[in-house]
Order: structure tokens, then C-alpha cells, then sequence
């Protein structure tokens, strides 16, 4: 019997995760729209409902609607699959994220590297995805994706891995509950969270690093075959993840579910405030993520990975090796966290950006002067 | 397999077929995959007619080899109009309308070369204030155009510059509401005639156009501000695309591009037409010919345009707006013979080249479209780059097919 409801407890669950995905997806949508027609002075859609709120409501249906095509070519089986597959990583990381006091869905003792695990399904759809399509675009853009991916799921997993070095349990309830009383990792380790904010933006495939869709040059990279609720699927997944992302985010480094008032409102034992809380503290991750993507251009392929594999990699296993050292040889070494965290997010934060701009210029100085 | 990979002789498309049998040639030759038992590690691409970010309806047949650029074939004729076969059939006067339909986003400048043109060929001399009226368009319409390169351009390397588009299209509405005002169309102006021009500007125009050039600097400035110092920019656009002094030789480049590479070639300076020799301002160039230096130059150019206009605007004299009788733009009967003007257009030297037999239509007409020859540098140009290079470097080149397919 008590496995008969812990299954049902799951069925539920995962149905209940499946509406949050969509709803978060549907919602991210019309912000990012709203936001970025604000930023870049026009209007965006504001017809459908109040201030257009239901626009990508009334999107879902038309693309529902619409023809279900496919081309000759493609692979029958892999090209119906791979829209289906793309949801479950952002689905699967739903079922372990501790939403407030007393709720998560699915408590695992490795949920850090099971976070890591799933949301490299993304990415397996996407390549999935790309090659059924039998179109060039699709394909090369699906493998940058994978290259993408496997090169900044490194610092993302370094940086979840000093987290674990931390609070010393793999478990996303741990780490929660080692947040309290306002000791969230982010405020000081701030420079693994920047290491991991950077890899998550990659992750997520959004500007600047939005190159298996950058549309600019390869139409729209891995979905470039897709059509009508199909290619929803694949737009959906990446609005979503971005909801997604912010959760693990908000969990590793903002104190999770934390926050003043936390037992104001209970009802059936599950705290309603903290879940409050919760969202708030997601939502502005979210708001920063489209901001980045307004601010900054695309880079280019070689650059991304240089990026990941001669910047990022090192500072990761470089921060590692500092807060093993800290933890082991300084007696209160949460203090000795905060100074090391600070003082290497304010070096990177001061000095990446002149120093490469100083490069920059210099290299521009000394291209030759063309002439006859 | 076969799914994937025509062959040259089945593949339908002439340009792609030769870019098949230019990988069979170099395979033959012996370069070809670096993979051992690989027979083929080199795909065509095809980028446009219908793509995001070919402007208009440009086509490149790109042989990519991974993200590398090894081969591009452009294929041109999507929008041809017949534009130099109308000449023919329609009197003098009749075709102004259609020159602004040939270059569309600078139309007021090709007007004005094929108005050059016949002027040149007929004798006719346009009043003083037409001429003043005249650089004074023609400089909006050269600051709308590279309002539209430059965002464009931008739009291309990112979302940021999607951003900066709206902004550039944004304040060109200010110029295209100076250029309704005194012509009555945005784009199409069919504004400029034999000897001088249609309308007199309205009343307050003047005071409207100094306030729209009083807030221009800021407004490029605020531009410059959003991407030149940005370091993600500058890596996607310093030492990419640099066009060499020779090739600007070789290949005919003229306008902003040549200039990119520190060749002051600037009609309005080294063959002085209207007013210019009058008017004090600089011929903007740059040393290193690459993408960021176009981009500074078109920059650059439109501050100096700004310069011009507000001289201008000072100098404007009074007196009618056409030269002789009312009726006389309408018919005009040039003397057989031929002639050529070039008119530096916001892109280059346009020029129209007449021939004419005496009667009242064109014998001949041709332009010299400034793209055109810019295109011609494109296989050069981005073989060897990466993909993601190609769209900025055709992002720079700023290229209108209205004009290259005429």
C-alpha cells in the first residue's frame, strides 16, 4: 500500500511538474517579449488580454493548429522523438528542487549531480533533433550545441562542486538547510556563483552564447525543420529551462526557499510563504537572465570555447583548490570563504573585462595598415 | 547517404552544381578531406535568397568546411526589374520615379545622379538654392541610409544589436519626416528635376531641420556608445574582413568601404559636384580596412553629413527652385551623344551612363551601381573565414540588391 501512494505521490507530482514547466515556459515568454520590446522602445504584444498577458496562450493554440509537417528526408522516428524527449531534463530537475518548508517532490541524496545528469537531455534532443532533420543548418547547429554543452557542463559541475565541498551533502534539502539565517552561499562565495551563472547562460543556449540557434547565421540551427507544436516544444523547453535554471540557482546560492515570515501561512503542512519567497527570488534571477541577453552581442564558436576551456576551467579548479584549502586550514573558514569570495569575484569582475579590452585594442593597434 | 549527397550532375541548380565540381576539382587535385576514407568533409550551403540575414534577396552558395568558409559563389538576380530596359521606353522625365526604386534605402541620391546625368547631356544649369536643396536631401538621405547600415549591421552580430536597430530606425523617422515634408514620399521622393527641383521647401522646414541636426550628434554618439566599447564587439569585428588597398583597386570598391581601407576616394572631394567644392567638411577614412573600421567610417561619415547639412542651411539662398520656364523639366531632347556622371552615393560611386540618339527616350541607359562592385569581393573577401564572420562581414558591406539587380 505504501508503495502504491508513494508511486501515485510521484504520478502526481510529475503531472503537477509538467504544468509548472509549461506555465513558467508560457509566462517567461510574454516577460522576455514585454521586456525586451520596453528595452528596445516599441510596443511588443499587448493585445491579446491585460498588457498582453495571454499572448503566448493564444500562440500555443495557433501552433497546436497548424499543420503537423515533416519533411521527406527526415527521420521518422528521431524527428517525433526528439521534440518529446527535450522536456523531460527540464521536467526531471523540477522533481528534486525543494520548493518551500516541508515540500519536494522527490528528496535525493544526490540531487547536486543529478541536476547535472538531466539536463544534459536538452542537449541529447537537440542533437537528436538536428541530425533527424537531414538539413545542413539543423545539423550544424546541433553540433555546436553538443560541443556547447560539454564544454560548460565542466565549470558548472566545478562550481556546483565546491557547493558540496561547503555544506558536505550532495542532497538539495542540505544544501537548503545549510542556508538558513540568511547564510547564503552566493553572498559569500560569490565568484562560484558567477562561475556557475556563466555556465548556466551557456547551458540554457541564450545570448551571448545563443549559437545552435543564432539565427543571424544559421536560420534557426537545430529547429530550422521544425513546424507548428513541434517546434513549440523545442521554444517552450528553452523558456522553461530558464525558470528552471534560476530554481537550482536560487537554491545553491540564495538560500533556496529562506526568507522572512517563514511559518506565517501554513496550510496541510506545507509552508506557503517560503514557496512565495521561493519565486520572488527566481524571478529576478529570470529578469537578469533577459537582460544579459539584451546587452550583450553573440560570440563567436571559437571564442565560446575558448572561453569555457582556457578562462573558465582553470578559475574553477582554481576556486576549488582555494576553498579546500580555506575549509581545512582556517579555523573559521565560512569567514575565510567570504574574504576569498569576494576578493576573487571583485579581482575577475575588475579585471577580465579591461584586461581583455586592453588586449583588444592593442591587437587593433598593431593590425597592419593596409596599402598597395 | 544518398539522402544527404548530390552529386554534381544530379543537382538542379547551376550554382550550387558548380560549387559541387569546384570540391570534385579540388578533391582531384588532391585536396581534399583531411579525414582518411572520408570521401566528402565539405557541405554547400545555400544562404538566402531566403535567410535572416541576407539583406534583401542576396543568395551566397557557401562550401563550408565544419565552420569554415572554403568557397562562396553569389548569385544575383532575385529582384531584377528590368530597370535599364524601362529607359528605353519612357521619355526623360518619366523615369525619375524608377531611379528611386533602383537603390531603394538612399533613392533621393540616385535620383540625383541620373538627374546629373541628363542635365550634363542636355545643358541645362539648376538654380543656386535647387543646388543647396539638393546636397541638403541628399546628405539626409545619406544620414538615413547609414542609420540603416549600421543597425543593420549590428542587428546581425546579436541581440544587443537588434536593440541598436530599433534605435537607428527609430531616429530615422526624424530624417524620413524631414524628407515627407518636403518631397511628400518616404522612400520613393520622385522629388529632384531637370534643372532643379520640384517643391520649394515648406515654411519652417528650415528651423525643423536645424533641430533634427542639433540633436544628431548626440543621438551617434549614443550609438557609439552601446558597441564601441564592448568587448564581445570588438572581437567579432577587429582584423575580420580586411580589405587590402589593391583589392579596393582591383575590384572597383568606392564609398565607405575603399575609405575603410585608407583610400580617400570621395567624389564629392576628387570629382566635386553641386555645391561640395563651397562647402567645408572631411573625408572620413580608417587604416585597417577591416569590419570595425567600416563600421567607425560610416560613423564618422554621418557627423560629417551633419556638418554639411547645417552649412548648408546657413547658405541657403533665396531665388526660384527651377531653372526656366515652368513646363521646361517636362520634356527634355537631349543632343545625340553619350555621358556619364558618378554621384557619391551613401554606398559609393553611382553613376548613370546615357546614350542618346536625340529623341525624347533614352537610346541606352546603365548604371554603375556602387554594390555591385562590392560584391564582386565577396568569394575573396570571407574564404577562409569562419560562418558566423561571413554574416558580419556581408553585415558591413552593407549591400542593397534593389541596386545590384536593378
Amino acid at each position: 500500500m505504501d508503495v502504491f501512494l508513494e508511486i501515485l505521490r510521484l504520478v502526481v507530482c510529475v503531472i503537477v511538474a509538467y504544468a509548472v514547466v509549461f506555465v513558467a515556459a508560457l509566462v517567461n515568454i510574454v516577460f522576455e517579449r514585454r521586456f525586451l520590446a520596453f528595452m528596445q522602445d516599441r510596443h511588443g504584444p499587448n493585445r491579446v488580454g491585460p498588457h498582453g498577458i495571454f499572448q503566448s496562450i493564444a500562440d500555443a493554440f495557433k501552433m497546436i493548429g497548424k499543420e503537423d509537417f515533416r519533411p521527406a528526408f527526415a527521420d521518422r522516428g528521431m524527428f517525433i522523438l526528439a521534440p518529446i524527449m527535450v522536456m523531460i531534463g527540464a521536467v526531471a530537475v523540477q522533481l528534486t528542487m525543494p520548493y518551500t518548508k516541508g515540500f519536494t517532490p522527490g528528496d535525493l541524496n544526490v540531487g547536486l549531480i543529478y541536476i547535472v545528469a538531466v539536463t544534459s537531455f536538452t542537449t541529447m534532443a537537440i542533437l537528436v533533433g538536428g541530425w533527424a532533420s537531414r538539413n545542413k543548418y539543423s545539423l550544424v547547429g546541433a553540433l555546436r550545441s553538443a560541443a556547447q554543452m560539454i564544454s560548460y557542463e565542466i565549470p558548472m559541475l566545478l562550481a556546483i562542486l565546491v557547493i558540496a565541498m561547503v555544506v558536505g551533502s550532495w542532497s538539495l534539502n542540505d544544501v537548503v538547510d545549510a542556508q538558513a539565517d540568511y547564510k547564503w552561499i552566493g553572498f559569500y562565495m560569490p565568484f562560484t556563483f558567477l562561475l556557475y551563472a556563466i555556465a548556466a547562460i551557456s547551458e540554457l543556449n541564450r545570448g551571448p552564447f545563443d549559437l545552435p540557434e543564432s539565427e543571424s547565421e544559421l536560420v534557426s540551427g537545430y529547429g530550422t525543420e521544425y513546424s507548428g507544436m513541434r517546434f513549440g516544444m523545442f521554444f517552450l523547453n528553452e523558456y522553461a529551462c530558464m525558470t528552471i535554471m534560476s530554481m537550482v540557482a536560487v537554491t545553491l546560492f540564495f538560500g533556496g526557499w529562506h526568507g522572512p515570515f517563514e511559518d506565517a501561512l501554513v496550510i496541510g503542512g506545507v509552508a506557503i510563504v517560503p514557496f512565495i519567497w521561493f519565486m520572488v527570488k527566481t524571478y529576478i534571477l529570470v529578469f537578469a537572465l533577459v537582460w544579459v541577453r539584451l546587452s550583450l552581442p553573440r560570440l563567436q564558436v571559437d571564442q565560446l570555447m575558448g572561453f569555457a576551456w582556457k578562462i573558465l576551467i582553470p578559475l574553477g579548479l582554481l576556486n576549488i583548490a582555494l576553498t579546500a584549502a580555506v575549509i581545512l586550514w582556517v579555523p573559521h573558514w565560512r569567514w575565510g570563504l567570504l574574504v576569498v569570495g569576494w576578493v576573487s569575484f571583485a579581482a575577475f569582475v575588475g579585471l577580465f573585462d579591461p584586461i581583455l579590452k586592453r588586449r583588444l585594442r592593442r591587437q587593433r593597434e598593431r593590425l597592419p595598415v593596409v596599402s598597395s | 547517404m544518398s539522402d544527404f549527397f548530390l552529386t554534381a550532375e544530379a543537382e538542379p541548380d547551376e550554382a550550387v552544381k558548380l560549387a559541387l565540381r569546384r570540391i570534385d576539382e579540388a578533391q582531384a587535385a588532391g585536396q581534399g578531406s583531411d579525414v582518411e576514407g572520408l570521401r566528402l568533409n565539405e557541405v554547400v550551403v545555400n544562404m538566402g535568397p531566403q535567410h535572416p540575414s541576407t539583406h534583401g534577396v542576396l543568395r551566397l552558395v557557401v562550401t563550408l568546411d565544419g565552420e569554415l568558409i572554403k568557397d562562396v559563389i553569389p548569385v544575383v538576380g532575385y529582384l531584377h526589374r528590368c530597370k535599364e530596359k524601362l529607359a528605353e521606353k519612357r521619355t526623360y522625365f518619366q523615369y525619375i520615379p524608377i531611379l528611386d526604386r533602383t537603390e531603394y534605402v538612399a533613392g533621393m541620391n540616385c535620383e540625383w545622379a541620373y538627374v546629373m546625368t541628363v542635365e550634363k547631356l542636355t545643358g541645362i544649369r539648376p538654380t543656386r538654392r535647387a543646388e543647396f536643396i539638393r546636397v541638403i536631401v541628399g546628405e539626409l538621405s545619406r544620414i538615413a541610409s547609414h542609420l540603416v547600415a549600421v543597425g543593420t549591421f549590428t542587428a546581425d552580430l546579436a541581440p544587443l544589436g537588434t536593440a541598436m536597430a530599433f534605435y537607428t530606425f527609430r531616429d530615422r523617422e526624424l530624417i524620413l519626416d524631414l524628407l515627407e515634408e518636403v518631397s511628400g514620399g518616404r522612400m520613393m521622393y520622385n522629388y529632384l528635376r531637370f534643372g532643379g527641383v520640384r517643391y520649394d521647401l515648406p515654411s519652417g522646414w528650415v528651423e525643423q531641420c536645424r533641430d533634427v541636426m542639433k540633436r544628431m550628434p548626440k543621438l551617434i554618439d549614443e550609438y557609439a556608445s552601446l558597441v564601441d566599447d564592448n568587448a564581445i564587439f570588438l572581437q567579432r569585428t577587429v582584423g575580420k574582413g580586411v580589405i587590402s588597398q589593391q583589392d579596393v583597386v582591383d575590384y572597383g570598391i568606392t564609398g565607405p568601404n575603399a575609405r575603410a581601407s585608407g583610400v580617400e576616394l570621395d567624389l564629392r572631394r576628387t570629382r566635386p559636384y553641386s555645391v561640395y567644392p563651397e562647402l567645408d567638411f572631411e573625408v572620413c577614412t580608417a587604416q585597417h580596412g577591416d569590419v570595425f573600421d567600416r563600421y567607425r567610417v560610416r560613423m564618422d561619415e554621418m557627423r560629417q553629413s551633419v556638418r554639411i547639412i547645417e552649412q548648408c542651411l546657413d547658405m541657403l539662398p533665396r531665388g526660384p527652385v527651377q531653372s526656366g520656364s515652368l513646363r521646361a523639366p517636362y520634356v527634355v531632347t537631349p543632343p545625340p551623344g553619350s555621358c556619364y556622371v558618378g554621384q557619391e552615393n551613401p554606398r559609393g560611386e553611382y553613376g548613370t551612363y546615357i546614350v542618346s540618339d536625340g529623341s525624347r527616350y533614352p537610346y541606352r541607359l546603365k548604371y554603375r551601381d556602387p554594390c555591385f562592385c562590392n560584391l564582386q569581393l565577396f568569394p575573396k573577401l570571407l574564404r577562409g573565414n569562419k560562418i558566423a564572420d561571413a554574416v558580419s562581414i556581408s553585415g558591413s558591406m552593407d549591400l542593397v540588391l534593389g541596386g545590384i539587380d536593378r
